[in-house]
């Protein structure tokens, strides 16, 4: 009798936690065919440290491949960087990123540096080389 | 009406001690018990100075000519830190220290989001630096014309001393030449040699830092400083320390 | 030459030292400890503090100041401890006064060698010091009145040789004003720096000299026991009295102590005062807890000024122990006096990213030899000033 009742204790408390596992790893399933590479983009020039977001762009934020590639941007990591107009200047003129972030469609380009320019620092700690200047 | 006349009788009962015989006066009670702070430090000019609710000093009350400051324009600042590799290169900065830094503030914003704020940090150049108050063999102390807190390296006895007094953490011990090095406005390297600003304000890419001279009212940074309905802060204020480096969102 | 050196040390009178081989050992154990402590000194004096010393640019006093400090407080505790007796003339104190008075010189210069080897270009110094000179600052106020201080107590120690009581009693008070002056701008130097929560306020320079007095109690206490244990020498009557009225005075003074610390920590969490407060959670419940409640607290306050109430300041072997664990917990006291007020981050309370809550320090091999030669330092210089002195004994008249 004690046995079962030890069985039923320990059962109740696995069943949830395998449902919350395996909702865990549905949520992970991160389609790239689907949504574009996971992992962030990272510019080094003109300046280090901006990041883009796929993830966030095409999954959470719904937008579809072809508003992107490949008008405004190309297929390849690193492709913008080789144009010289890659800058500010071009973006508040609505080019690249400015073609969305314009302040009516996306927050402007002219706003909130820093959701986009993570910094040396941001790119430091997601490459997980940590910055000890000051520990 | 009354009251005003009073006021202006007593201040010029005041003002009769002329301000260094005063000085002189407490310099010397403070001699012989041995707890001599500096003319600067007690006299009492700066402390109203100090008493004032703006950070920046009023119209016309400038120490220095040029009285070089920074104004650092916070949010546009991208961490590219493009600004410490110019300082570093033009000032022999080893790979160890740094003259200027940039730190990293996060702050709470609405739907649950937070917001990353970069704050590059330098030499203050404190209108009372605590750091020359406790050298004890005037190493570092403020120059009298521009305001620049300077280092003489040969004087330096490395008690370090300043760099515990620092509120900024703006120094440190350079072994090459055994002396505490600090940001000096690149007045060594480039502003003895005609330049008109320093490394890193060349460096920035997205107009951060700002340079020039408080005084000259057609300055840049005295513009930023006096743009209606802007809020300009400095750091840790409350040490009294009167930094020339203002911050602001303009 | 050889007629002052004999009128400054005494063939006859006095106590007649121990020839016994021990001592001679203790005696070349302490001065090669110290030579090879000094040694590590050069060492990091030569290829730099960066690669040798724990200290950084966020923490530039590491534990060879706070040794500093500990050797300079006990000096002054010394000084002020003799003068009781020497200066303002309370007999009782007499029989301790002239080994208090050699003791201080002892400490004050393992102080100088300590912090000799913390700066880190000694020989800039003497030039500096007059050249750049700098009145507003603390540290050139301590330096210089430590310096006249070494020479007015190394003058009273000659004239006290000389029997010349009356002069040596004017180098005594000269050397009790400068000595305090002296340690109250080292409070000073912490004390008025207003970027530095934890030490900003006058409550460094009070404490300091509050401290002083508790650590030359302790300390003469100390090398009177141990002087007579290893010479086997008899406790006069005058000498157990004087033992007496010192560790009464410690325990008076260690009842200063808890009444400034208990303040100190109230005025440190009440209202929470920026800055202020994360020292005191580290030092009450943080990384420097043992060091507060078991060393200042437990060893610095609490078992010595029991043991002194318990025997009722009368047995001397009880006084010894109490002494010694006094020493331990004013050494902790210094430490964490020292380190605390720098580990508080320059940008705290501004929601930092990977900044530290608390910066960190931890002494190294070469800092721990250096701070440890300071003490053989001054326990070659105690067995050999009672062989030299014999036994410090003032004759009465
Ligand atoms: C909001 C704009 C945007 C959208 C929408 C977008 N992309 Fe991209 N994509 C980019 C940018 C920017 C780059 C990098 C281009 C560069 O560095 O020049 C990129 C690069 C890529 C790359 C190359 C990555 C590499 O590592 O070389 C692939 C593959 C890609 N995208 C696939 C997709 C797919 C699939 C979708 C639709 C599901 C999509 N993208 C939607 C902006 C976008
Ligand atoms: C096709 C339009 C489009 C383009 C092109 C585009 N974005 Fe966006 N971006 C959006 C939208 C829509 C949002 C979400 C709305 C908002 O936050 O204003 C967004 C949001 C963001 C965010 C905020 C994400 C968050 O976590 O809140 C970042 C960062 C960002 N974009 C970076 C970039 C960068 C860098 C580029 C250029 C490489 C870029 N975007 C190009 C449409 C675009
Ligand atoms: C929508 C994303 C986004 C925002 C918002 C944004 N930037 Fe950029 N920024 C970029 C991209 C993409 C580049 C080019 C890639 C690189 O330099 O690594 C760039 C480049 C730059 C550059 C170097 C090129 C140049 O124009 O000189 C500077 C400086 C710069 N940004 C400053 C800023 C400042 C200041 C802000 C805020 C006012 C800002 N950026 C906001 C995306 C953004």
């Amino acid at each position: 009798m004690k046995r079962i009742a030890i069985i039923f204790i320990i059962l109740a408390f696995l069943v949830p936690a395998v449902c919350l596992v395996a909702a865990d790893t549905d949520e992970n399933e991160y389609d790239e065919d689907l949504y574009g590479p996971e992992a962030p983009i990272i510019w080094e020039k003109p300046v280090r440290g901006v990041i883009f977001s796929h993830k966030r762009h095409t999954m959470e934020f719904g937008l579809d491949c072809d508003e992107c590639h490949d008008e405004i941007f190309e297929m390849e990591a690193g492709a913008a960087e080789e144009y010289d107009d890659f800058n500010m200047e071009a973006m508040y003129d609505g080019k690249y990123c400015g073609a969305c972030h314009d302040g009516d469609y996306a927050f402007a380009a002219s706003s909130r540096c820093t959701t986009c320019h993570i910094g040396v620092r941001g790119v430091e700690r997601l490459t997980g080389k940590s910055d000890d200047k000051n520990h | 009406m009354k009251l005003k006349e009073l006021e202006q009788l007593k201040n010029e009962g005041v003002d009769h001690i002329s301000s260094i015989e005063r000085r002189r006066f407490l310099k010397l009670g403070f001699l012989v018990t041995g707890v001599y702070l500096g003319g600067k430090a007690l006299s009492l000019a700066p402390l109203t100075e100090a008493q004032a609710a703006e950070v920046v000093p009023p119209k016309g009350k400038y120490s220095y000519s040029p009285h070089y400051s920074m104004v650092i324009r916070e949010r546009l600042c991208i961490n590219c830190e493009l600004c410490v590799e110019a300082c570093n290169g033009t000032n022999d900065v080893p790979s160890y220290g740094y003259r200027t830094d940039i730190l990293e503030r996060r702050r709470a914003i609405v739907d649950d989001k937070y917001e990353t704020i970069f704050m590059p940090v330098l030499c203050n150049h404190c209108n009372r630096p605590p750091c020359v108050r406790v050298c004890p063999t005037t190493a570092t102390w403020k120059d009298e014309t521009t305001g620049i807190v300077k280092m003489n390296p040969g004087r330096c006895i490395g008690c370090k001393t300043c760099m515990t007094a620092c509120p900024y953490n703006a120094r440190y011990f350079k072994e090459e030449g055994r002396f505490v090095d600090k940001c000096n406005f690149c007045y060594d390297t480039l502003l003895s040699k005609g330049a008109k600003e320093t490394a890193c304000v060349t460096a920035c890419p997205a107009d951060v830092r700002v340079f020039g001279d408080l005084a000259d009212t057609n300055s840049r940074v005295y513009e930023l400083l006096h743009t209606p309905e802007t809020l300009v802060w400095v750091l840790r204020p409350k040490t009294g320390a009167l930094p020339n480096v203002y911050y602001t969102n303009a | 030459m050889n007629g002052v050196m004999d009128s400054i040390l005494p063939r006859t009178g006095g106590l007649e030292p121990s020839t016994a081989k021990g001592i001679n050992v203790a005696l070349m154990f302490f001065g090669i400890f110290t030579l090879v402590g000094i040694g590590f000194g050069v060492h990091s004096l030569v290829v730099g503090h960066e690669h040798t010393f724990g200290v950084s640019r966020e923490v530039p006093w590491g534990a060879l100041i706070a040794a500093y400090v500990f050797f300079v407080v006990t000096s002054t505790g010394l000084c002020i401890v003799s003068s009781v007796g020497h200066v303002f003339g309370i007999e009782n104190f007499e029989p301790i006064a002239k080994r208090a008075v050699y003791m201080s010189i002892v400490t004050i210069v393992a102080g100088f060698i300590v912090i000799a080897f913390e700066i880190e270009n000694t020989w800039r110094m003497p030039v500096g010091n007059v050249v750049g000179a700098n009145l507003s600052s603390n540290i050139w106020w301590m330096g210089t009145l430590y310096g006249a201080y070494l020479v007015f107590m190394i003058g009273e120690f000659i004239l006290l040789q000389k029997d010349s009581h009356k002069k040596a009693a004017y180098f005594g008070l000269a050397g009790l004003i400068s000595g305090i002056a002296a340690h109250s701008n080292l409070g000073a130097v912490f004390g008025l720096l207003n970027g530095r929560p934890f030490w900003h306020g006058p409550y460094m320079p009070i404490y300091f000299i509050a401290s002083a007095a508790l650590s030359g109690c302790v300390t003469i206490i100390f090398c009177t026991y141990i002087a007579h244990k290893v010479n086997k020498w008899q406790m006069s009557y005058d000498q157990e009295k004087a033992m007496q009225s010192v560790a009464k005075m410690a325990a008076l003074t260690i009842a200063i102590l808890i009444f400034f610390t208990i303040w100190k920590v109230i005025a440190g969490v009440a209202g929470h005062p920026p800055g202020k407060v994360l020292a005191m959670e580290a030092l009450l419940n943080g990384p420097y807890s043992i060091n507060f409640w078991v060393g200042e607290i437990a060893f610095g306050m609490l078992i010595p000024f029991i043991i002194i109430l318990a025997v009722r300041a009368k047995n001397m072997g009880a006084l010894f122990i109490a002494s010694f664990c006094a020493i331990l917990g004013i050494f902790a006291m210094r430490y964490d006096l020292v380190i605390l007020g720098q580990v508080i981050p320059h940008y705290y309370g501004m929601d930092m990213v990977d900044y530290p809550t608390l910066f960190s320090y931890k002494p190294t091999l070469h800092e721990l030899m250096v701070a440890a030669s300071g003490l053989t330092f001054c326990l070659f210089f105690l067995f050999l000033g009672e062989k030299l002195f014999r036994g410090h004994v003032t004759e009465s008249h």
